[in-house]
């Protein structure tokens, strides 16, 4: 299944303190991508560009095959969409809601939708403005998720939710995918989500994608090397060292670009490799971050 | 089916290899026996809540082990020929013996104070198997 | 353009400000009563009452469903739906007028038939008539300006310039002298700086709702005071 879900090809979009620069995005159908990026980095209003809400100053976006901004009406029938900065109507019944929807889109299951109320735990009459932040969360997701969109877009889609709720929310998210036509893309500040559900993975930082990969690549590409060398020894020069820490005789080396082979050249060099160390997405995150910009401010 | 398989987040292991072990488990404990369905990558990722691509890379690996086998369009099967699986377990025991040689060295333990730790590790678990502990 | 979308829209605004709508066609109500109690002093207090509350109506319905989705936070949710700026507009402009003209249309042709009814007032007509179309061209301000601006201080502004804008064309319109000699009399007058008032008036609603509309289209509205 080699077609994409969403393609940014050189998008850009400039505001008075921040601007997006030349944005590459590929999405293929029936994959998940998880988007991580501090905030102020850009993940807000590159969705929002994908969705057609804002237009780019340049560059092409294309979503399920529809050119955005110019298509949006089209491509949002198949779209579910939820963010952070989204409400409901809180005079109303998230029934009202419903009702409201079901007419709109073509595919919308009302059994899901009470289902889905039964397992997040809402109950369909009570007014919006009477939920808690998180009732609030998984009523906007339970909207999108009913109208059965081929691709949903969520920009942070478990901040504010307790733990339970995150397990639930995660678990529906996967069963959108079990149809492999069906794709989501999800921003988020919790690495623990990303790291597990996602198949692509994305960095943005300062209104620039910085990296871009399959989940597996990325955990397999970076690793730390805990060397210890001897009295008089230096640090090993290999390529694709991303930081240096540690100090002394044991220098800690970052690495993106790991291979088995790293470890003898380490030891033909003169400093034993004490240990190798994997990373979480979270630390992989941040070395990236910090990386760059130091490289930016060298 | 699909819940037997659990995966323990604070596990510092990557997810694809905890996932490898468990079916390999399943297969050498005989609960998965030769020639039966497991579940497909899809369903595995939905039960497990972990990402397709990760599912699928435990696979790959376990096919290209033997331990299972992918038919085009039809779903996996545990590999009717196990006869690779006890292979596979002692190349795993290499790897965790060299790295607890690398790590009693560490420590500046002897060779005899390694073995003597390794038998007690042996021990242990003989006692925790009779007490039922464990199956 | 996706009318069924735009109907949708409609329903949705009118049935959350179904409470201020009823309250708004109450004071209406009362207000032509007032009108029709007969006699130039009630006349007048329930002309100029009318006309408050007309003005009051365009305000709280063009406030509450323009400006409102913006105070809400409902907008993201509004435009996720299967639709384009424009529908979203044209969902704003229509909705809008459909609950003002017809109560505005019945206060007008009330106050026609009151003064047509009467032959003291006949001479009033012209000058009804343009006064009545004149609030009308009002509310489009306002409807232009909150939907371009998407601003409470810019609509507010709208607002009282506009009811000042009232006054003021009042005045005018009364001494212009094709008007004005007959204001008073019992006749009713239609001549001809009565029909170029008029046209004039008309014209501005086409342009205030056209531009609007043209406006709205070539800038895509950017739903984000940018926080990353």
């Amino acid at each position: 299944m080699n077609d994409l879900s969403v393609q940014f090809e050189g998008v850009s979009k400039k505001y008075a303190h921040f601007s997006l620069e030349n944005i590459h995005l590929e999405l293929p159908t029936g994959s998940i991508m998880g988007f991580i990026g501090a905030n102020g980095a850009g993940k807000s209003t590159t969705i929002r560009i994908l969705m057609g809400l804002v237009h780019q100053d340049a560059g092409s976006v294309r979503v399920l095959g529809h050119s955005m901004p110019a298509d949006q009406a089209a491509a949002k029938l198949d779209i579910g969409f939820v963010s952070e900065d989204m409400r409901l109507y809180g005079a109303a019944t998230l029934a009202w809601h419903m009702d409201f929807l079901r007419p709109i889109y073509p595919r919308w299951d009302q059994t899901y939708a009470m289902e889905l109320a039964r397992r997040f735990d809402l109950k369909p009459q009570q007014k919006i403005k009477g939920l808690s932040h998180g009732q609030r969360v998984k009523a906007a997701l339970l909207l999108a998720l009913a109208r059965r969109p081929r691709l949903l877009v969520l920009d942070e889609p478990t901040t504010g939710l307790d733990p339970v709720a995150r397990m639930e929310v995660l678990g529906e998210l996967m069963a959108v995918l079990a149809d492999e036509d069906r794709t989501i893309l999800f921003s988020s500040h919790n690495t623990l989500d990303v790291e597990q559900i996602s198949d692509q993975i994305t960095f943005i930082d300062r209104g620039r994608i910085i990296d871009s990969d399959d989940k597996e690549a990325f955990l397999d590409r970076w690793r730390r090397l805990r060397l210890v060398l001897p009295p008089d020894g230096v640090v090993p020069r290999l390529p694709g060292v991303v930081e240096v820490g540690g100090s002394g005789r044991l220098p800690v080396l970052t690495t993106n670009r790991f291979e088995p082979a790293m470890v003898s050249a380490c030891n033909d060099l003169g400093a034993t490799v004490q240990a190798v160390d994997t990373m979480t997405l979270e630390e992989i995150f941040v070395a990236n971050v910090h990386s760059r910009r130091e490289r930016l401010t060298a | 089916m699909h819940s037997d398989i659990v995966i323990s987040q604070s596990d510092g292991r990557p997810m694809y290899l905890q996932i490898m072990e468990q079916v390999k488990q399943r297969v050498a404990v005989g609960d998965w026996a030769p020639g039966d369905e497991i579940p497909s990558i899809r369903q595995l990722a939905v039960a497990l809540r972990v990402s397709v691509i990760t599912i699928k890379r435990a696979y790959l690996e376990l096919e290209r082990e033997g331990v299972i086998l992918t038919q085009q369009g039809k779903g996996s099967i545990v590999a009717p020929n196990q006869r690779l699986s006890p292979q596979i377990y002692h190349e795993e025991l290499s790897e965790r013996l060299d790295e607890v040689a690398r790590l009693g060295d560490l420590l500046g333990l002897s060779s005899e104070e390694i073995a003597r730790r390794t038998k007690e590790a042996s021990d242990r678990l003989n006692e925790a198997r009779l007490t039922k502990e464990i199956v | 353009m996706n009318w069924s979308m735009v109907k949708g829209l409609i329903f949705k605004d009118w049935y959350f400000q179904r409470t201020a709508i009823l309250l708004a066609f109450a004071g209406g109500a009362v207000s032509l009563g007032i009108v029709c109690i007969g006699g130039q002093a009630s006349f007048t207090i329930g002309l100029i009452l009318l006309v408050t509350v007309m003005v009051m109506i365009s305000a709280m319905t063009v406030m509450g469903n323009v400006l409102g989705e913006r105070e809400n936070q409902t907008l993201p949710f509004v435009m996720s739906l299967p639709i384009s700026y424009l529908e979203y507009t044209t969902s704003k402009i229509l909705g809008n007028l459909l609950i003002f003209v017809p109560f505005w249309l019945t206060i007008v042709a009330g106050s026609l038939a009151v003064i047509v009814a009467s032959p003291v007032i006949h001479g009033f007509f012209a000058f009804a008539v343009i006064m009545g179309v004149e609030i009308l061209v009002n509310t489009c301000l306002m409807i232009a300006v909150a939907l371009v601006t998407e601003s409470k201080g810019w609509a507010i502004s709208a607002m009282v310039a506009g009811n000042l804008a009232i006054n003021v064309v009042g005045y005018i319109v009364a001494h212009i002298p094709g008007i004005s000699n007959g204001m008073w009399g019992t006749t009713i007058q239609w001549r001809p700086a009565a029909t170029i008032s008029l046209v004039t008036e008309i014209a501005l609603i086409a342009l205030l709702l056209v531009g609007a509309f043209f406006i709205q289209s070539r800038s895509v509205s950017e739903i984000d005071s940018h926080s990353g």
